[in-house]
């Protein structure tokens, strides 16, 4: 039962792999396994009484076998997932056989009939072998809450971190120097990749590179960038107003925020108009304070005009 | 500078006490606007206007509107088809392809073309005739409804279309449209009345996109879908009277903010930038509230409306109900520096919003009053909001500003008054421009307009009181919100027009005070004083010897007759005198309070009351006198140069609590470098409680001593150890604290400082080594990380210290400059402004400050030698998709680039911008910048001055820049700079010298001249539309009779007269066989209400009624009679009779022989040519831009 999984995997790569000469020790395997299974449907035909046969039809019964054998594999395996299991059990395999419409009663009386012909095993071929990485250190054990059959912990130089200790520099004047310097660093990087990446511009005709300028480069909506603050602002905002400005937002967001619901709200109210041109007017008495009128729903056009075609 | 014969002139005021007399036959009462398609991608408006019209006299058979640029279609009178007439003859002001190009001739003939068609005068460019069917109707005075279907194409001016070209709908896109324009512009987008006294009440509807919002004047009353749901309408109501001239529309996808405090109040702006938006507006109804109470009147609107839009006109625009700002006013609370500059804004719309929208004026000499209340208003708003030292700093700035401009341009004159008409009598013959009418004044005198006025209003406070003031106002106010109220009685409706009379009058009444002195100095008359003042003490008599010279003289001065204050401090206190200033008087004795002798333990009384001690040995020892004032109240507009010893200066910077006293002596100062000087100024810089702008100047001042005191200077560089323990760390001194820009104050100063700094020089005149290395490190160690707003103006101004340190370099001659041969200090700084500059294109600072000055560096560096000079750079950011403030400074910088290297290439560039630039503001901002800082100017030899650029500048203001007042008058100021007020020198001579003998000159007559003259003509197009008018009017109305509307003023200007006879044609009465009733009777009437109508004397010169005779009488086309009467009678200097032969006929050639031949053999070609003409200029109707074509005149159904 080990290798229905093993066999399943090896029938279809083998059905490609079959008409190429290979040298490669997996395919090799493939191919004997081609060859008993080829024997097996041989000695078959034998003992149904056939004399010779094609090699296409033998070809074919091989293909059949074997798409038999993979699918009562794959079942199997399917089952004993199911059950949260990794190994198949025998029941799994019966289950699988009754799925398929095998009658399995008669399993034991066609194991036992008399002209069954003996195969000899395949001759087993050396396993690919996975190259063995340098193991370094003792790979540490399971803890008891994971089962074992999960994967084995990596090598310990893959995880394990060494703290080193440093004396943290708390000299003012030394760490402003560095931080100036290193964001002074970053930023002349910066610009000169996006200077070298991009278009630039010169002062000296004879020299591009000592001081590139990029390239100016105009905006279609130039009051944008002008306006609203860089997000580098914004985070620097937020992070100030949380510390400081708490009693600010309370005095004005409450107004504030009432508007800014309308005016998303007129916007729905368009689309929720053209269905039920009442519907507005009931929101609005319950909860617009305000009455402004850039705040009404827009109306619907007066039904009067009977020809809307001519008319724009 | 003092008109003569002001008195009668005054006698001679037409609207009197009597009130407001419309200069129209008819009274406006009601006007629709209904703009239902609105195409932002071919940037076209087609809408229709219903004008609601009571005639006033019972003959009335024209009614003139304005409009511009509009296309009209189709006028119909009460449903009837009535004909019309265009006739723009600002189009192009000098018709001819004259060889003349003086700016003297220009000047008139535009002045003479805006009158012709000035609304105020009751003209206009569109004539309608009242169809016949109506006669009957208008006799009896029943109303008429004017409906004029119209379209605009591509507007250049009025309207201005905002489209960015991206991806997706024009709502997604930005896309907006808003209107525009320099005093009454409103005919740029719509027929009406446009003129501020004509009022009336507004329906107002726009159909625009449904994702859009149309903002405009009054109410809201709904908003409607169209059928297809595609799009809605907007509907407005005015029902406060109110003049065409403060209509205006803003469209755009809108984010909308109703204002949390003033729910009737709606903010608009831009998608995305509402969060701005808040913030931003979040003040206004603290200005709101401060308005209200001191004018104890409620917001007259029922509601106000703010825009912020994209490539604003000007930064406010206050109109009927709402104002649009410019977006770059919006600003989050990260900026310090553009907050009080935003509010400023605002607070100057809103009072705009009562003295200017509210209240409208009578006419353009009582603009003053408009302008004065509501910048006094807003001085006083300033006053509450900014403190009193930001007040008195602010008046002393506008002072400032106000006298040098009077002192060099020669006078600002707030109400001008044209008795007679008299060109010799223009109150303004030193400027280049006219001031008759607001369009034909340069930007800056109207800005010097605007500041004067509220300084001569500060005046007149000074005079009656806070108190009256504020009640005159009041009553200004109440009189007009009863009249709007009046729904239906129009003619209260000029209650709501102020005139210069009735505000005179009513202060009489509220105070009882005689201001009329003060009015003649200031107000009817220009100029302002210069006073020269100097002082001795006579010991014996124990008097101060006070002498007080006046230079009235010089151009823009005026002689100062009446009371003067003067303070001195003594050391026993300060001491107030007024001086009466007297014709022959210079003299003035001031005893003395304190003896000289003086109690060394005593402390010193200062003005406020405050007692202080003060160290007082620097002081003569014989004198009690600290220092002296002369009119410390700012009550005179003057200029004073006061000398008192330098010890003086110095206890007056120190102890003088008045900022205006402190900014004097810092200047004074400057002229004495000594060690005194400089403790003082560093004491007052380290004095927390002292006004943060002394402070500043204090700064630049102090750098100006050091500078000339550099040989005896000791210690570190001025003001370094200062900065060092103000905003440095303690523990280690090079490294600046990070930053914390909580108050304001020091905010301010720690800006300034570096600026100031980098002005030092040592003995070699370069900028010391330490300075620069202390700027470097500023910018190095600057740390914003827990700072709550932004330091993009610190950084740009530490960017304007480093460009400050750069002295020219030292070069062998001509050397190429490359990167081999640079100076380290430059290159330490080229490298800052590189990283700095590059920064900003991957974080951008706030309004791009950073790359502002950066991009002045670099202009630095290049004038100095260190870089080569070159312009590429700045075209490249002054090209349109940058930020407007980065162009604007790219575009300096070409302008700089221009004038020091005489480059022609550059200088063609600007000018093709000025002319094809999208956006007006820029386009405006050039011209200003090439005015200020001229290629060349008139005295000087210049390659870069030559044929073609006068040709070039000429056309420019001739017709290039018709859509735009502000541009045009921008273009004349340019002209002027350049070529001087006659000729320009470098135009060749001697043809000009044939000229002037008409036989002579076609004899000598240089033959490619003509063929250029002609291709010329037809290029530049003599006003397409006059000719295509001809066609249709001249057959049905061969012959016309009423001269009656020539304006006298014009007569003698040839435009004017044709733009009258082109008036003439559009009569309907014809000749003889009319059918309605004689043209005799006819013409017998009108004259009777004539005067009233166009401000004309009764009076006519013989010739013009002769020409009405002969006219009549021979049946001679009016077009015949404006071309040859001109020449013929008269009395024209012999250069303007050149330009008026030729004015009509479109051949050089062709009117040389005018004059030899007979006339009726001359009539006769001149009748063919111009068939011929017309034909032309009927292909060429779609080319030219001008509104109306021949054949919708012809045929208005056609083109239905």
């Amino acid at each position: 039962m080990a290798d229905t999984t093993a066999t399943a995997g090896a029938g279809s790569s083998g059905t490609r792999s079959g008409g190429k000469q290979s040298t490669n020790p997996a395919d090799n395997y493939h191919l004997a396994r081609r060859r008993t299974l080829q024997v097996v449907v041989s000695s078959l035909l034998t003992e149904a009484g056939f004399e010779s046969a094609e090699k296409a039809s033998v070809e074919t019964l091989t293909e059949m076998l074997q798409s038999y054998i993979s699918e009562i594999g794959r079942s199997a395996k399917s089952y004993c997932e199911h059950t949260a299991r990794t190994q198949p059990t025998l029941s799994d395999i019966v289950v699988t056989l009754v799925e398929m419409g095998f009658n399995v009663d008669t399993l034991p009386a066609y194991a036992k009939r008399s002209q069954r012909m003996v195969i000899t095993a395949p001759p087993v071929t050396n396993q690919p072998v996975t190259p063995k990485a340098l193991i370094a250190g003792q790979n540490r054990p399971h803890p008891p809450h994971i089962p074992s059959h999960f994967p084995e912990f990596p090598d310990p130089h893959t995880y394990i971190k060494t703290p080193t200790y440093r004396e943290p520099v708390s000299d003012y004047q030394v760490l402003r120097e560095k931080a100036a310097s290193q964001r002074r660093d970053v930023e002349r990087a910066l610009t000169r990749f996006m200077a070298k990446t991009g278009e630039t511009q010169s002062l000296f005709k004879d020299d591009v590179s000592t001081f590139p300028l990029i390239a100016a480069r105009p905006f279609t909506i130039p009051y944008l960038t002008a306006l609203l603050p860089s997000e580098l602002e914004m985070q620097q905002m937020e992070e100030t107003d949380s510390s400081e400005q708490d009693e600010q937002t309370d005095t004005e967001n409450l107004p504030l925020h009432i508007s800014t619901d309308d005016s998303g709200a007129e916007k729905e109210n368009t689309s929720v108009l053209q269905q039920n041109p009442s519907l507005p007017g009931s929101r609005n008495g319950e909860e617009n304070i305000i009455d402004n009128p850039y705040l009404r729903p827009v109306k619907k056009p007066k039904i009067r005009r009977k020809k809307p075609d001519t008319f724009w | 500078m003092t008109p003569t014969g002001l008195e009668p002139a005054r006698m001679n005021r037409k609207k009197g006490d009597k009130g407001f007399e419309s200069p129209r036959p008819y009274k406006l009462t009601h006007q629709v606007v209904c703009i239902n398609n609105i195409n932002f991608q071919r940037k076209s408006v087609v809408g229709f206007v219903e004008l609601t019209v009571f005639p006033t006299v019972a003959n009335l058979n024209r009614i003139k509107l304005s409009s511009k640029q509009c296309r009209i279609y189709r006028v119909r009178i009460n449903d009837l088809e009535a004909a019309f007439i265009y006739n723009d003859p600002t189009l192009e002001v000098c018709h001819n392809e004259s060889k003349q190009r003086n700016l003297n001739y220009f000047s008139n003939a535009y002045a003479a073309a805006v009158s012709a068609v000035d609304p105020d005068a009751g003209n206009g460019e569109l004539c309608i005739k009242v169809p016949s069917e109506l006669w009957k109707h208008v006799d009896e005075l029943k109303v008429l409804k004017i409906h004029i279907n119209f379209s605009l194409d591509q507007p250049k001016g009025g309207l201005h279309f905002v489209v960015p070209s991206v991806e997706g709908s024009m709502a997604e896109r930005g896309a907006h449209v808003f209107s525009c324009g320099y005093q009454n512009s409103t005919r740029f987008w719509f027929p009406c009345v446009d003129s501020y006294s004509e009022l009336c009440t507004w329906k107002l509807e726009f159909t625009v996109d449904a994702a859009m919002v149309a903002v405009s004047n009054g109410d809201l009353v709904e908003t409607v879908y169209t059928h297809d749901m595609r799009k809605k309408t907007f509907h407005y109501m005015l029902t406060i009277p109110t003049a065409a001239s403060n209509i205006s529309l803003a469209i755009g996808p809108f984010e909308i903010l109703v204002d949390p405090y003033m729910h009737e109040v709606t903010h608009f702006c831009l998608p995305q930038l509402l969060p701005l938006l808040k913030h931003t507006t979040s003040y206004l109804h603290e200005v709101f509230e401060f308005y209200e109470e001191i004018l104890t009147c409620r917001y007259p609107y029922s509601c106000f409306k703010t825009v912020f839009i994209d490539e604003a006109y000007v930064e406010v625009a206050a109109y009927a109900s709402m104002s649009i700002f410019s977006t770059n006013l919006l600003h989050s609370a990260m900026i310090i520096d553009e907050t009080p500059l935003t509010r400023r804004c605002l607070a100057q719309s809103l009072a705009q919003q009562f003295f200017g929208c509210f209240i409208s004026r009578m006419s353009w000499s009582d603009e003053w009053v408009l302008k004065g209340i509501s910048g006094y208003i807003y001085g006083l708003w300033m006053k509450k909001t900014f403190g009193v030292n930001e007040y008195r700093h602010w008046i002393k700035e506008e002072l400032d500003k106000i006298v040098a401009y009077e002192l060099k341009t020669g006078g600002v004159l707030l109400h001008p008054i044209f008795g007679g008409g008299k060109e010799k009598d223009n109150p303004a013959s030193h400027l280049h421009f006219s001031i008759k009418h607001p369009h034909t004044l340069s930007w800056e005198y109207y800005t010097m307009f605007q500041c004067k006025a509220h300084l001569v209003m500060r005046l007149i406070e000074n005079r009656i009181s806070m108190e009256f003031m504020l009640q005159v106002f009041n009553k200004l106010l109440s009189l007009a919100s009863t009249a709007s109220s009046q729904k239906f009685q129009s003619h209260m409706w000029s209650q709501m027009l102020v005139s210069t009379s009735g505000f005179l009058k009513s202060i009489s009444n509220v105070s009882g005070k005689d201001i009329q002195p003060l009015i003649k100095q200031w107000v009817d008359q220009s100029g302002v004083v210069k006073f020269y003042g100097s002082f001795a003490f006579n010991r014996k008599r124990n008097v101060l010897e006070l002498e007080i010279k006046q230079d009235y003289t010089s151009p823009g001065t005026q002689k100062y007759v009446g009371p003067l204050k003067v303070t001195v401090q003594e050391l026993d206190g300060s001491f107030n005198h007024t001086l009466q200033i007297e014709e022959n008087s210079l003299k003035h004795d001031i005893p003395c309070h304190s003896k000289s002798r003086r109690n060394k333990k005593k402390k010193i009384p200062l003005m406020n009351g405050e007692e202080v001690d003060m160290d007082l040995s620097a002081m003569d020892a014989d004198s009690p006198l600290l220092w002296i004032r002369i009119d410390p109240d700012m009550s005179v507009l003057r200029k004073v140069e006061f000398e008192q010893a330098d010890f003086m200066w110095q206890y007056q910077l120190r102890y003088e609590r008045d900022v205006v006293a402190q900014q004097e002596s810092i200047l004074a100062l400057e002229k004495f470098p000594t060690p005194a000087s400089r403790l003082a100024l560093t004491d007052i810089l380290e004095q927390e409680q002292c006004f943060y702008r002394v402070r500043m100047s204090a700064c630049f001042c102090l750098a100006k001593i050091a500078n000339s005191m550099v040989s005896t200077w000791t210690g570190p560089p001025a003001m370094k150890s200062l900065f060092t323990r103000m905003f440095c760390c303690k523990t280690c001194p090079n490294i600046v604290k990070t930053n914390n820009f909580m108050s304001f104050q020091s905010y301010f100063l720690q800006k300034t400082m570096p600026v100031a700094m980098a002005l030092l020089r040592d003995v070699h005149n370069l900028c010391p080594k330490e300075v620069l290395t202390f700027i470097l490190d500023l910018i190095k160690y600057n740390d914003n990380r827990k700072n709550k707003f932004s330091d993009n103006y610190y950084r740009a101004e530490m960017i304007d210290a480093l460009a400050n340190s750069v002295t020219p370099a030292v070069s062998v001659n001509n050397e190429v400059r490359t990167l081999d041969n640079l100076n380290p200090d430059v290159r330490l700084i080229l490298e800052e402004i590189t990283r700095f500059l590059n920064m900003e294109k991957l974080l951008p600072s706030y309004r791009h400050t950073i790359t502002v000055s950066c991009l002045r560096a670099i202009r630095v560096l290049q004038k100095n030698g260190h870089v080569p000079s070159d312009p590429a750079l700045f075209k490249s950011y002054a090209e349109y998709g940058h930020f407007v403030d980065i162009r604007i400074a790219a575009l300096e910088a070409v302008v700089d680039y221009t004038k020091v290297d005489r480059s022609y290439e550059e200088l063609q560039w600007l000018l093709n911008m000025i002319q094809n630039d999208p956006v007006p503001y820029v386009r405006h901002k050039i011209l200003n910048m090439l005015t200020k800082n001229p290629p060349f100017t008139k005295n000087m030899e210049s390659p870069l001055c030559n044929e073609a650029l006068v040709d070039q500048l000429w056309k420019l203001m001739n017709s290039g820049t018709s859509h735009d007042w502000r541009l045009r008058c921008g273009a004349v100021d340019l002209y002027f700079t350049l070529f001087g007020l006659s000729r320009p020198s470098c135009l060749p001579l001697p043809e000009l010298g044939l000229v002037l003998n008409l036989k002579e000159k076609k004899a000598v007559l240089n033959p490619t001249i003509i063929p250029e003259a002609i291709a010329g003509n037809q290029e530049t197009a003599i006003n397409p539309s006059s000719h295509a008018q001809l066609v249709g009017f001249q057959n049905p109305f061969s012959s016309s009779q009423d001269e009656e509307e020539i304006d006298m003023d014009t007569v003698h200007d040839s435009q004017a007269f044709i733009s009258h006879h082109l008036n003439m044609l559009e009569r309907p009465s014809t000749p003889g066989l009319s059918k309605y009733r004689p043209a005799s009777s006819r013409s017998a009437l009108i004259p009777q209400h004539s005067p009233g109508c166009d401000g004309t004397p009764a009076t006519k010169p013989p010739w013009s009624m002769e020409l009405a005779r002969k006219g009549t009488g021979k049946e001679q086309s009016p077009l015949e009679m404006s071309i040859l009467h001109p020449v013929a009678t008269t009395p024209l200097s012999v250069f303007s009779k050149e330009s008026t032969s030729s004015k009509h006929s479109d051949h050089h050639h062709h009117h040389h022989h005018e004059h030899k031949k007979k006339k009726k053999k001359h009539k006769h070609k001149h009748k063919h040519k111009h068939k011929h003409d017309s034909k032309e200029k009927d292909k060429e109707a779609f080319t030219f831009s001008s509104p109306a074509s021949g054949r919708s005149i012809r045929s208005p159904s056609l083109s239905d």
